[in-house]
Formats: C-alpha cells, structure tokens, sequence
C-alpha cells in the first residue's frame, strides 16, 4: 500500500481528534476575531429598532434542545434587544420538545432585563396541530391559547392587550430547526394575515429560506452560529455566539485543509495509476 | 360496504378539498368562522396523533422485546425512559419548576433530554468531518465545481476564514445570495406546482393510495 492509498484510509478517530482539538482549543483560548455583519442580520436588527415601544414582538422558538447552541444565542441575542427597545414580547414554540427550554430561556432573560411576567411578556407554551396552530392563531389567539405556560388565562394579560389575533402582531420571528418553522410561519401566518416576519435557523438551514429573504416574504435571516455571532456584535452584548465562533472558524478551517489535502492525495494516487 | 369504505371517503375529501380551496378567497364571517372550527379540530386530531404515536412506539418496542430481537435492550432502555419520565411528569404535575424550585420533571428535562439531544446534534460535526476527508473528491468537473464552492462558502461563513481569504465572505454571499437562492427558488416552483397538482388528483379522486388497501 502507498503512503497516498495509506493517507486516503487513514484512521477515522484522527480526524475526530483533529475537530475534537480545533473545537476545544479556541474555546480554552478565544481569539475574539471580528464578524462582518451581514445584510441578512442587520434586516432584522433595523426592524427592531425602529418599532416604536409596546410594540407587540411575537418570537417562536421552534427548535428543540438538538438546535440550542445555534439557536439559544440567538434567542438570547433577540430577547435582549426586544427588551431592551421595551417592546412587550410574546413568545411561543411550535415544537413540544422545546417547550420547557423556551421557558427558561425567556424567564432568565426578562429577569435579567428586570422585565415582568403578564406584563411585559407573556410564553404561551406548545399547542399540538403544527402550522394549524398558527392558522388558528390567526383567527383568535384566545381559542388557540386559552392560559399562557404557566396556567394563568390570557384574556385580560396587559402583554397582550390590544391583540385578538396574527393580525395585532408588530413583527413576528420564528427561530426553527426544520418543519414547523420560518416557512410554514409565511405560508400559513404571513401570507394571510399580513404581519412583518423574520426568520432565524439552524446553519445548514439557511440556503434553504434565501428564496424567501431575497423575494422579501422575510425581511431578514439570522443563519447559524455566525448569525447570532452577528446579532450580538450589533446590540453590543457578546455572549456565547461570539465566543463560539473562534471554535467554528478553526473547525471550517480544519474541514478545508482535510479536504485539500485528501484531494491531494487522490490526484497522485491518480497519477501514479496512470490517469 | 364498498360505498362506506371508498365512496364516502371521497366525497368528503372532494366536498372538504373544494370547500377550504375556496375559503381562502372569501374574507366573510362566516366563512372564517368555518375555518376557526375546522383548525381547531385540527388541533384537536393532531393531539390524538400525538398519543397514536406514543402507542405505536410502545407495541413496537413490546414486541421486540418478547422477541428478544436484536438490540432488544436498547428498547428496554427506551420503555425505562419513557415510562420513567411519565412517571414523574404526572407527579409533578406537568411542571417543571414550582415557586422557582425545579421539579423531578424539570430535572430529567434540563439534565437529561437537553444534554443528550445537543451531544447527538453535536457528535454530527466529527462524523461530516469525517465523511468529507473521505468522499469530497474532485473526480469529475461537477465535483469539483461543487467542491470549489463548499470551500469557499466555508471560508466565507467564519472570520478566520475571512481574514484568510479575504475575498471568500463576498464571493460566498453572492454564491448564496445568487446561484443558491435561484436554483432553491426554481426547486420550490417546482415542488409546488407537484403538490397544485397532486392536491387535485386527491380531490377529483385520481389518486386514491390513501384510502389504503387494494382489497374492495
């Protein structure tokens, strides 16, 4: 066996040794390089902030616990800012595997922002049907959510004062790991009941929704780990995302310099077969 | 029989499948009235679905067990869990947390499912990694324009990338902004013409597979 035929078999625990490395060491000790905001993140950013205060701010978090270290950051990162404009934020999940998460993650950020529950911000919790949720919702979000997570009725929540259905809503985002999530927000909610929407993912997601941001259905994408990374860059509170991205940069990195090199090998394995 | 077993069913599906066609176009109370109830039945089947779900599960798990088919351990880890979480979703209550204070539901939440479901998530990263050393090979010009534009969107999308590479963060965001949105988009215009297309033959009754069953 040649060195190149050796090379294109080696073992595959080294490869996991080398992400396992280029994941860990940056995390050890962060660089801190800068990110480029893209045009994506800062559609929705822009958004935010030019609603004037007690807009109503609705946020899916359709993703389970699979998806939290792409799409908690950007929970993070939205809830921070919609806070921080005094926006009176709804929050829900279309994924009952979530459910417990969106919680915790929504309780943490408004007490970190001194914000209070029923007032400035209400989590409806999970209701089974899917996208019939959400056409539901656009009918009377009343009959779809009875009492918010924690039991209390709805009716009568200053949060939501003002609200009867998809309609009353300001800006809508849907932070989705799959099916129901961005698109099935514009199919089933934006379509028919004209709000604004939003969308953030999980990275590999994120080619998919480009037809929707460049024909406008969205206004803005926060793709990934890089798109959170963005985020927090923007409202100038950086977290996890912005510490993560050293970690995927040397791992991206790592994955390219793996490829050329194996494609190396290939070609001289070629050669030396004689084309 | 025939009549109840393959007639009705559609009828109705023809009746229901024009009637929410058309319901989209007309703005009257009543009409939105209709699709109110119909979405909340929805809600209502979709929870059934849910607890058909979990049967199904159990009496496949049950079944290979008795078996002793292989890997039939596994299932008996999964009847453990599922039971186990159950058990003490019930004897909280349904709640994660009371007064602040989490509950054993909470616990095997945030200490059990949230950690295991982000290392499955996780563990992907070493196994891509992995199967491009071995298989994003150059080994015709379609790879190999394929494998250019991977590399570049991969450098694009990080800093480091971008400090290396300087001009990989705009050449990536043309290529998704540009070959990535109009092929995805010509993709999506075709996947739903498929359905337009599908749905009708479900309404008029071309398509019968789901009725299930060739037997009359």
């Amino acid at each position: 066996m040649t060195f190149a035929e050796r090379m294109l078999k080696i073992d595959r625990r080294i490869i996991f040794l080398v992400i396992g490395l280029c994941t860990l060491l940056p995390l050890l000790y962060p660089v801190g390089l800068p990110v480029r905001i893209s045009s994506e993140v800062r559609g929705v950013y822009d958004h935010i902030e030019s609603m004037p205060e007690r807009s109503v701010f609705l946020l899916s978090l359709d993703f389970d616990p699979a998806s939290k270290p792409e799409l908690h950051p950007q929970a993070i990162a939205l809830l921070r800012h919609a806070f921080r404009k005094n926006l009176r934020v709804v929050a829900m999940t279309l994924w009952v595997a979530g459910t417990g998460m969106a919680d915790q993650l929504l309780t943490q950020v408004a007490k970190e922002m001194g914000r209070e529950n029923g007032k400035d911000y209400a989590f409806l919790g999970w209701s089974p049907g899917g996208t019939a949720v959400i056409i539901n919702m656009g009918q009377n979000l009343y009959s779809t959510f009875p009492s918010d997570y924690g039991g209390k009725p709805t009716k009568g929540l200053p949060v939501l004062e003002g609200v009867q259905s998809l309609k009353d809503v300001n800006y809508m985002v849907s932070l989705a790991a799959g099916n129901p999530g961005v698109e099935a927000w514009y199919v089933f909610g934006k379509d028919k009941y004209k709000f604004e929407l939003g969308g953030g993912c999980t990275g590999v997601m994120a080619p998919g929704l480009y037809p929707l941001l460049r024909s406008g259905q969205i206004n803005g994408l926060i793709g990934g780990l890089r798109g959170a990374a963005e985020y927090e860059s923007l409202i100038g509170q950086k977290g996890k995302a912005v510490a993560g991205m050293d970690a995927q940069s040397a791992t991206h990195v790592a994955i390219v310099v793996l490829v050329i090199i194996c494609n190396l090998f290939y070609f001289s394995l070629r050669q030396q077969r004689g084309g | 029989m025939i009549f109840l077993r393959r007639q009705l069913p559609l009828l109705i599906t023809m009746i229901t499948g024009l009637l929410f066609a058309g319901q989209y176009y007309v703005p009257h109370p009543a009409s939105e009235q209709l699709l109110t109830s119909a979405t909340k039945w929805l809600q209502i089947i979709g929870g059934f679905a849910l607890v058909l779900g979990v049967t199904s599960l159990f009496h496949q798990h049950a079944a290979k067990i008795r078996r002793k088919e292989a890997g039939w351990g596994y299932s008996l880890v999964l009847y453990a869990g599922m039971l186990g979480t159950i058990g003490v979703g019930l004897w909280a209550n349904g709640k994660e947390s009371v007064d602040g204070a989490m509950t054993a539901f909470g616990w095997v939440y945030s200490f059990m499912m949230v950690p295991l479901q982000g290392t499955m998530f996780a563990i992907l990263a070493f196994f891509i990694a992995s199967a491009a050393y071995r298989s994003f090979r150059a080994r015709s010009r379609e790879a190999a324009v394929l494998l250019i534009a991977a590399v570049i969107v991969m450098m694009g999308r990080v800093p480091l990338g971008e400090y290396l590479i300087p001009l990989s963060g705009d050449v990536s965001q043309w290529i998704l902004n540009v070959l990535n949105a109009s092929v995805r988009r010509a993709i999506l215009i075709g996947v739903s013409l498929g359905a337009v297309a599908l749905s009708f033959k479900i309404i008029f009754g071309v398509e019968r597979s789901y009725l299930g069953g060739s037997k009359e």
